[in-house]
């Protein structure tokens, strides 16, 4: 927080931001491992849980944006803070949509092995932005841990083709069924490209106040 | 540091009768370079084929992998590791087998396949972490 404080003037209001954006990014942790267990137990109610975090998710960030703009930082760095934020609410969104998708589609037993391992690997990369965003307020190089989100990030991808290829030999019951599915898993691999969007984010910032 | 967020799952298999040409044309179309070769019996007892022996033990000695059967190059039997492994002694146990990979073995079943580039990003996944590299 020193390196913070010492490059922008970090007041209350900015620790007030700074404090909402952790409590944020917290947020998209238990949201995704939320996500996780509702997989791994095969409910359709706990996904619906989902749901509400990302409500929580949704008024954290206009809380936020808002108390930028009612003067919090310097005004040339207040777009970068924002764009982050925007960022982490797309992974709010994805992993809604993806919990929405699974609530319409039978996921099949030969797939679900594979899709948890989806579902651990983005509450990995999560918690891992938030070290990251931790990592930045201290003014350190973000190298190493951007480097192990792009290394989660690959592993997800190794998995999704995987998982396209077992999923394209699966019977499905007509079109709803099959998009449905395909939806599903398009939304719970593009959850950790989101996140290394985020992440870049935290490096243009770090740079910015630099 | 524990592997399994880093352990492969999904092993490709070949049988131990199709020929090398069988066990190419799969590696290059699913872009993996080993695959688990089943023989009759338990799934511990299967072997294993690599590019590597693929290149030196048939294609460098000018060998047509038509003629050749999966199970005559196969590597057995298989090198594994516990599931709760650290890093360090899948590192070890790599090194005194001097192979690439190690499969995660729990009683008679194959649960995974380890790489020494999933034992890097694990290494540095672990230092992101603060968790240093073993």
């Amino acid at each position: 927080m020193g390196f913070l404080k010492k490059a922008l003037s970090l007041h209350k209001q900015e620790q007030k931001v700074v404090e909402k954006m952790r409590s944020h990014l917290k947020l998209l942790c238990s949201t995704c491992d939320s996500f996780k267990n509702a997989l791994e137990a095969n409910s359709r109610n706990a996904m619906r849980d989902v749901a509400d975090l990302e409500r929580e998710g949704d008024s954290i960030r206009r809380e936020i944006i808002s108390d930028i703009y009612e003067g919090a930082f310097l005004p040339y760095f207040r777009s970068d803070l924002c764009q982050f934020v925007e960022v982490v609410d797309h992974v709010f969104d994805a992993v809604k949509d993806t919990a929405s998708c699974y609530g319409e589609t039978s996921l099949p037993e030969e797939l679900r092995e594979e899709c948890i391992r989806v579902a651990l690997l983005n509450v990995r990369i999560c918690e891992m932005l938030f070290l990251t965003f931790e990592a930045m307020l201290r003014g350190e190089d973000l190298r190493e841990k951007t480097l192990a989100i792009r290394i989660y990030e690959k592993k997800v991808d190794d998995i999704k083709l995987s998982l396209f290829r077992n999923a394209r030999s699966i019977a499905v019951n007509g079109f709803w069924q099959g998009k449905m599915l395909a939806d599903f898993i398009s939304g719970l691999t593009s959850i950790s490209d989101i996140i290394e969007d985020a992440s870049d984010h935290l490096q243009i910032i770090l740079v910015t106040i630099r | 540091m524990k592997l399994h967020e880093f352990v492969t799952t999904k092993t490709e298999r070949i049988d131990c009768d199709k020929s090398v040409y069988d066990a190419i044309e799969k590696m290059v179309d699913r872009r993996i370079r080993s695959l688990v070769v089943t023989f009759p019996g338990k799934e511990v007892d299967c072997g294993v084929i690599t590019a590597r022996d693929i290149v030196f033990k048939l294609l460098a000695k000018g060998l047509d992998p038509n003629g050749v059967k999966v199970s005559e190059i196969a590597s057995r039997p298989l090198v594994c590791v516990d599931k709760d492994a650290e890093l360090t002694e899948i590192a070890q146990v790599m090194k005194n087998a001097g192979v690439a990979r190690v499969f995660v073995c729990a009683e008679e079943s194959i649960m995974g396949v380890v790489s020494l580039l999933d034992l890097m990003s694990a290494a540095l996944v672990g230092r992101a972490r603060g968790n240093g590299l073993s």
